[in-house]
């Protein structure tokens, strides 16, 4: 039995000259709920892509749940629910048939398919715009519905890109609330997000890639009491301080603008 | 400040290999295009220049209504009813409503076709001009107030039609009726021939509206002023001003309301629908679970992309036209079968083969967004493309049957000879196709959004390939008949296009078990191309 969720060795990815993410060694362990953050740019949405099968590596290996990627993608995509950058909705569909329509692919019978969409779309606060079609849903209730498609098999990875962006409050409590489920019972969720709140709120361990390289990995208490030592004043660090202080925006000058002087 | 602005996006538009390759095309284009315009100007100036030297007025008014025509339907047609050039979109600027009026009306000046249509209505300004002094006193008042109509007019129409085309539903709309539009100018050949004499004194009576509209009332004010019946030339003249008052008011109520910041949001507002419940998904006998689920996915985007099915459905159309256009009827009777009634059937499933195959070739088109997940699900590409191979396969087999009903019912019983053939001609030309297509769907893929028409054309290697196909097919499928001709027995035809078919079916199988390791592999190409935002 393998307890690591995710496992990468030197994953690199290049685009031309660029070197998108280079020598990534992650280590996600399963029931973990892990935020990988990383500036604009950094290579965050580059390396979940990676992770699900939708780019492929320039060189390294990703095992999922002990399974290679480059081997057994369909044994690995069974196990895996993913929320990518463009949500992924096929939108000319209506709600209640793109959730049995996902359902089908990976592999629930119809009747369950059906049973468990009603289910979600009911959760989700979808139930009354059952017969829209998703291009006419708003963009919070988008993100419902790529939520609710990637978690209707049950899968025991979740990697979710930002699910929080543009996302209200009402919906982003609706969110928090589905994966603080699918955590309890025993998945592992591997989320993007800007958010650092929600992301401190929400996730026991990060990382943090910075310009292709992963620059951090660890609990959010190792990463504090890392930087902390280096400042030694005894206050409690925020995980946006944590950031800034390993990324380096804190130290990076800011110009001035002289008309705003 | 606008025109620098489309300079730039010009010339960032030419950083890429397509965008210097499509400057190309359009200088191309409009090189042809330019030598037309000057060729109509050459002609309209002579024209209007015999009109006045030989007071023939008909003449006159006959030009002025080609460019009325053009100047409202050419943009129309360009523009298949897609966005335009919004100048809304420079709102968030702190532009006065003065200049904002500005900016709409330049747009509308800068347009080419408008251009063109100024460029003519001067070379008719000059042959009047050689013609007569006296009647260029009066044109250029009568074509000044004619081309502020004109433009006017324009504005209006794409200020109203981006209205409506803000919202998609309006727009599917609209883009369905254009397409019907379109379809229905193929009627207007066949039934002028059944019911030219008696639709005479109707035409007349129109041509007689057609004197209080624009172009009549232009060439009326300048007749009119030649004639020295000045009262006369100053109503129609005043009538140019009054159109032109009524439309600008028309104008003025669109982008008063875009100004004020109206809310044209693509998403409804939240209201309550009924709560229903879930459906299970279909159960589609004989195929796997997940192909019967793509299958039915694949069939909703069908039946809710409006331009798809209409184009569907377009050689339903083409047969009754066609069979009016031959016989006058659509009951001939005895003689005038010189083509041969049997020839209906086969022609009829010609042309839906030609218009099926076209999705075939473009197999991922209308995925888009939605394409990231067939690649994060655990399924092999293989059940995606044999989904849509199915539900084209049902189309076909639906719009052969329609079209066998329609043949029948029109020029009568088919030989059952000629529906065996054409049958197994059918089935071998769709494998050929669908064979074909799969692997031009994922090595030229081009994305193409639903119920839309503006720039909705498959990749050109894609239309290359397929048209290949299509001569190859064509060439084999004569060289069969004519060979079963030859012997006697048009049977050895049928025997002939079954025995291809069951080759074909061997290499549709090979290429189908390839598919998935193809598109694994050109995962990200396809992602690129098909799922980029618009």
């Amino acid at each position: 039995m393998n307890d690591l969720a995710v496992e990468t060795d030197g994953l690199c990815r290049r685009f031309g000259e660029l070197e998108a993410v280079r020598n990534v060694n992650l280590r996600v362990e399963a029931g973990q709920f892990f935020g990988f953050l990383g500036p604009n740019g950094a290579g965050k949405s580059t390396t979940i892509n990676m992770l699900t099968g939708l780019l492929e590596p320039t060189a390294g290996r990703i095992r999922i749940l002990g399974l290679d990627l480059a081997n057994d993608p369909i044994g690995v995509k069974s196990q895996i629910g993913v929320v990518p950058e463009g949500l992924a909705l096929f939108d000319r569909l209506t709600g209640p048939e793109f959730l049995t329509f996902a359902a089908r692919m990976y592999g629930l019978d119809r009747v369950t398919a059906a049973e468990r969409a009603q289910e979600l779309l009911d959760f989700m606060g979808l139930a009354d715009r059952a017969k829209s079609l998703i291009v006419d849903y708003s963009h919070g209730m988008k993100k419902k519905l790529a939520m609710a498609a990637a978690v209707i098999h049950g899968p025991k990875v979740l990697f979710l890109d930002e699910p929080f962006e543009g996302v209200d409050a009402i919906a982003a409590g609706t969110l928090k609330a589905m994966l603080n489920r699918m955590i309890a019972r025993g998945a592992t969720i591997f989320l993007t997000s800007h958010v650092l709140e929600i992301v401190e709120r929400l996730c026991s361990h990060v990382a943090i890639i910075q310009r292709g390289e992963l620059v951090a990995q660890g609990s959010i208490d190792e990463l504090r009491s890392g930087v902390s030592a280096r400042h030694d004043d005894g206050q409690k660090l925020s995980l946006e301080q944590i950031f800034l202080e390993i990324v380096g925006g804190e130290r990076a000058a800011v110009p001035e603008l002289s008309w705003l002087e | 400040m606008v025109g620098w602005l489309r300079w730039r996006l010009f010339v960032n538009g030419l950083r890429t290999v397509t965008g210097k390759l499509n400057l190309a095309v359009q200088i191309i284009i409009s090189a042809g295009m330019g030598l037309g315009i000057v060729g109509f100007g050459v002609a309209l100036g002579v024209g209007s220049w015999s009109a006045i030297r030989r007071s023939q007025p008909a003449i006159l008014s006959g030009e002025l209504w080609f460019v009325f025509l053009v100047w409202l339907l050419f943009p129309l047609v360009i523009s298949g009813f897609g966005a335009q050039a919004d100048p809304a979109s420079l709102l968030r600027f702190p532009l006065r409503y003065s200049t904002f009026v500005l900016l709409a009306f330049a747009h509308g000046v800068f347009d080419p076709v408008a251009a063109a249509c100024l460029f003519w209505l001067a070379t008719m300004s000059l042959g009047i001009a050689v013609a007569s002094l006296s009647a260029l006193a009066w044109a250029i008042p009568a074509f000044g107030a004619f081309a502020l109509l004109n433009l006017l007019l324009n504005r209006a129409v794409f200020a109203w039609l981006s209205r409506w085309m803000a919202q998609r539903r309006t727009r599917e709309i609209l883009g369905a009726l254009f397409i019907l539009m379109m379809l229905s100018l193929q009627f207007v050949s066949p039934l002028a021939t059944r019911y030219g004499q008696r639709a005479w004194p109707w035409v007349s009576r129109l041509a007689s509206a057609a004197r209080v509209l624009p172009p009549s009332m232009a060439a009326a004010t300048i007749r009119a002023g030649r004639a020295s019946a000045r009262g006369a030339a100053c109503a129609e003249f005043a009538g140019l001003l009054l159109y032109s008052g009524v439309l600008g008011w028309l104008l003025a109520l669109r982008l008063r309301a875009e100004y004020r910041g109206e809310n044209l949001n693509e998403a409804r507002r939240p209201s309550a629908e009924a709560r229903s419940t879930v459906h299970a998904g279909w159960n589609v006998t004989g195929v796997s679970p997940t192909v019967a689920a793509l299958f039915e996915k694949d069939l909703h985007y069908l039946f809710r992309n409006s331009a798809a099915y209409i184009s569907l459905l377009a050689p339903l159309f083409i047969i009754v036209v066609l069979s009016m256009g031959r016989h006058g009827s659509l009951h001939p009777k005895g003689a005038g079968f010189t083509l041969g009634h049997s020839t209906y059937f086969p022609m009829g499933v010609a042309y839906i083969l030609l218009t099926v195959v076209g999705l075939a070739f473009n197999n991922l088109a209308y995925d888009g967004a939605g394409l990231p997940m067939l690649f994060a699900a655990p399924i092999r590409f293989r059940d995606v493309m044999a989904a849509k191979n199915l539900l084209h396969t049902m189309v076909l087999a639906a719009e052969i049957i329609l079209v066998f009903l329609l043949v029948q019912f029109i020029t009568g019983p088919t030989p059952p000879r000629v529906v065996g053939v054409t049958l197994a001609g059918a089935l071998w030309a769709l494998l050929m196709n669908l064979t074909a297509g799969n692997l031009v769907s994922l090595y030229f893929p081009r994305k193409l959004k639903p119920g839309q028409m503006r720039r909705q054309q498959a990749s050109g290697l894609a239309v290359l390939v397929s048209m290949g196909v299509q001569v190859f097919v064509a060439g084999a499928a004569a060289l069969l008949y004519f060979l079963s001709r030859r012997a006697g027995d048009l049977a050895w035809c049928g025997i002939g296009f079954l025995g291809l078919a069951g080759m074909t079916w061997v290499a549709y199988r090979r290429v189908l078990n390839l598919v998935s390791g193809i598109a694994w592999k050109r995962r990200e190409a396809l992602l690129a191309e098909l799922s980029r935002p618009d």
